[in-house]
């Protein structure tokens, strides 16, 4: 083929044929109260039939074929009358399976896409779909496909689903559990105040706990006083709070936020049990997962340790301590601030922070990161406010993206970006050994 | 949708078994199915334009016209409509409808296609037998290898074939007609025959042997045979005679035909029915209605209070040859089945419809040429 367009069907109806509308009419009326035989000589009333189920292909032109080349652009028609149709291999489109770090994500409708890992790299993605429908499955394949391949994952896990990434089935250990690790705010995750360093504790109050940028300041000079003196320890700095001179409003301001962190168990003094960034740094930049579990986390927790690491994420970065961290947020919502997710777009792309937000409520997720996304990995969907909002995706029409999406069955997903090259794509995804269902509770056990 | 006022089940009837039973050559006669194969048969591929259609286009059935314009003078005083009273006790009732439709048209003429529909209701339940369609290609040379068959076959005398080949819908659709009734008369007994139209025969296209032919057996087998006409010419004082009942709300019938008869002195044309005008339910429409002259008046009173005891009557239309005309009629969908069948079977290569207007005009022809 020297030529050619690629259409990609989007929509299968039955052809609205005139005079079918009385057809089955007139089959639905008389089929329960009259009954009888035709006798048709010649047949013809077979082709009847086979009208009545004709159905039409809704496509969409998604590019061209020139020289043997596929592209996504187009700037031309075929003949209506000389051209024909010829089915054509949707993985020859999209697939990228020459690249260097192949990952299958599952199966099209005719053969198995794979595709590079490497378009994720520097991207920007969403995985979205009502809830059951297979997105923690997928960014689960991510997250392995890229450890797999050497890269920094940090996986914010809002309902602890993510905990068992590393065990399969039978609840033995994977090839990669030695590099996935699970953290729990408050036990297994601690940190102390030197490592998490001023700004990123001073960041934490202003952010997640709303302290007025005053009392910062005054804040910032307390830390500054115990640092210098090598006393920076949670009673020290409790002590300096309350005895510092300043508005007594100050005082209580920091006070009361001060109280909250410390409620909440995150910090401590003891160096066995303080989490370590240096360490953090290190097998990230050797390919490492982890995993923040974050179920039955009170929201100001949440808040705080999203905080915290994003912070400490970007001082590494900026300091190019860290390459890149490939970030799976779940349900951000909970935890990002309205802030975040302007610099999650831009600044923080740019340091090397490359997010999936992962969402079973699309509404939640700015409409700038739809409109600025690489990747977008969309499950059914059939509610018409969630289509709305993911209509905006600038990768696909509207049209094709709430045809195809409102069919999609459950474990089917439709990519889009360019980790399919731009061709929209529905793959199966693939099932993972591993355990997939986290730790839901359930009362009925068999 | 019907609106059934009574339970319908199924049950099997002897008429039903005995239709069953019967070979095809019984419920279609070989000599119009050979007409038909032979006909097609002078298509010999080339193109074909297919009818359009379309779902503005609202008649597709082609209409037969034989009833002439008739103006009745006022001078004769009108009786008053008499009721009709139920007569108690079911018979079996069937109803005989045909339809043809243009399927296109070929280099060399015409392509029309023709189905009829045998409905009987016996008990509670409808059965049905349906025939067709059946593809014809009008032309002037099938149009004189009819009348060659004419004289060999005794089966084509039924129908006195003409040359003209404009006339041959009419005559293979009333030859078609006359055959299913001829076989729900032959094959009934005691019951009803309801047939769409008038008993009115005589014309070249529809001769009075046939009908005289279907009216001897009905009634050899004690069947009453009524016609309705859903559409009648005859007037009387510049109005349609079935506003003759407008002030009838109650099942009545009228008995016009002594101001008809007069206009219809002498052959050709012939009224072999007795004409009425009847409401069948009080708040029905009215329609003409024809039935077998050889009955007695107050037969076909009793036949027509036996029809309202024995079927549905919406509307004052007998459910029976309503169910007739809905299966016989074609639907778009099938116009565009059977343009596919002879595409297939006889190769024929669809040509674009060239419309004049479309040419000439462009976007500002009529609406349904320029569609």
């Amino acid at each position: 083929m020297k030529k050619g367009l690629i259409v990609q069907v989007i929509d299968i109806q039955f052809a609205n044929l005139p005079g079918i509308l009385e057809d089955i009419l007139r089959d639905v009326m008389t089929e329960d109260t009259i009954q009888g035989c035709d006798y048709d000589p010649f047949n013809i009333s077979s082709q009847i039939a086979v009208l009545k189920d004709t159905k039409i292909l809704i496509c969409k032109i998604r590019g061209a074929i020139e020289d043997g080349k596929a592209k996504t652009e187009t700037s031309w028609l075929p003949s209506r009358t000389n051209s024909r149709i010829v089915p054509y291999s949707i993985e020859k489109l999209a697939s990228t399976r020459n690249g260097k770090r192949p990952v299958t994500l599952g199966r099209t409708r005719s053969d198995h896409l794979t595709v590079d890992v490497k378009m994720l790299d520097g991207k920007l993605n969403i995985i979205t779909g009502k809830k059951g429908v297979g997105k923690s499955h997928l960014s689960k394949l991510l997250i392995l496909s890229l450890i797999q391949n050497g890269a920094p994952c940090l996986v914010i896990d809002v309902n602890g689903e993510y905990v068992n990434i590393g065990r399969t089935k039978n609840d033995e250990p994977t090839a990669y559990a030695d590099k996935i690790t699970v953290l729990k705010p408050g036990q297994s995750l601690k940190f102390g105040l030197s490592g998490v360093g001023l700004k990123t504790f001073l960041n934490t109050m202003i952010y997640a706990l709303d302290l007025p940028r005053t009392s910062s300041k005054v804040f910032s000079r307390i830390w500054n006083e115990l640092e210098r003196s090598g006393n920076l320890k949670l009673d020290s700095l409790n002590d300096a709070i309350r005895r510092f001179s300043c508005h007594e409003s100050v005082r209580e301001a920091i006070y009361s936020r001060f109280n909250t962190l410390m409620d909440l168990e995150l910090f401590t003094d003891d160096i066995s049990e303080r989490f370590d960034f240096s360490l953090f740094e290190k097998k990230m930049n050797e390919g490492h997962a982890f995993i923040i579990n974050m179920k039955d986390e009170h929201a100001i927790s949440r808040r705080l340790v999203v905080e915290l690491f994003i912070s400490k994420l970007t001082e590494q970065l900026s300091e190019m301590r860290l390459k890149a961290v490939f970030l799976f947020a779940e349900e951000a919502h909970f935890y990002l601030r309205e802030t975040y997710w302007e610099d999650i777009i831009t600044r923080m792309r740019h340091l090397g922070v490359f997010t999936t937000f992962i969402t079973n409520q699309p509404d939640t997720v700015q409409e700038s990161v739809y409109r600025q996304a690489d990747n977008i990995f969309m499950f059914n969907i059939t509610n018409e406010h969630d289509l709305d909002a993911i209509s905006k995706v600038a990768k696909i029409d509207a049209e094709s993206l709430r045809s195809i999406v409102k069919d999609l069955p459950a474990h089917n997903c439709l990519i889009v970006g360019d980790i399919v090259r731009d061709f929209p794509i529905v793959v199966n995804v693939k099932p993972l050994d591993i355990q997939t269902m986290g730790q839901t509770r359930h009362f009925f056990q068999d | 949708m019907t609106h059934r006022t009574q339970d319908i089940g199924f049950e099997h009837s002897k008429i039903s078994m005995l239709l069953s039973e019967e070979s095809g050559n019984i419920l279609l006669p070989d000599f119009l199915l050979n007409l038909s194969s032979e006909s097609m048969r002078t298509l010999g591929g080339g193109f074909f334009e297919p009818r359009e259609v379309t779902t503005v286009e609202g008649e597709l059935e082609d209409a037969v016209e034989e009833e002439p314009h008739l103006n009745l003078a006022n001078t004769t005083i009108i009786d008053e409509p008499a009721p009709i009273a139920k007569v108690i006790g079911n018979c079996t009732v069937a109803a005989v409808d045909v339809s043809s439709v243009r399927v296109g048209e070929s280099e060399q003429g015409l392509l029309y296609a023709l189905r009829g529909a045998l409905v009987w209701r016996e008990g509670l339940s409808y059965n049905f037998t349906r025939c067709g369609p059946l593809a014809f290609h009008l032309n002037d040379l099938i149009a004189r290898s009819l009348n060659r068959r004419s004289r060999a076959n005794d089966n084509l005398s039924y129908s006195a074939w003409s040359p003209l080949s404009e006339r041959l819908l009419s005559r293979l659709r009333n030859t078609l007609e006359r055959w299913m009734q001829r076989l729900a008369c032959s094959r009934l007994s005691r019951g009803i025959v309801l047939l769409d139209g008038s008993l009115t025969a005589g014309t070249p296209d529809n001769p009075t042997v046939y009908l005289e032919d279907i009216l001897n057996r009905s009634r050899e087998n004690g069947n009453a045979v009524i016609a309705f006409s859903k559409e009648t010419k005859l007037c009387f004082s510049g109005k349609k005679i079935t506003r003759l009942l407008d002030k009838a709300n109650y099942p009545c019938m009228l008995n016009i035909d002594r101001i008809i008869t007069p206009q219809f002195p002498s052959a050709p044309v012939r009224l072999m029915g007795r004409v009425y005008v009847a409401k069948l339910t009080s708040r029905g429409l009215p329609f003409r209605v024809d039935i077998d002259r050889q009955l007695s008046e107050e037969s076909a009173a009793k036949a027509v209070g036996r029809l309202i005891n024995s079927d549905i009557v919406e509307q004052g239309y007998p459910e029976t040859l309503r169910l007739a005309h809905i299966l016989s009629t074609f639907t778009a969908n099938e116009i565009l089945a059977i343009q596919r069948h002879l595409s297939i079977e006889y190769g024929l290569k669809l040509a674009p419809r060239l419309s004049f207007r479309r040419s000439l005009f462009g976007p500002y022809g009529t609406s349904t040429e320029a569609s």
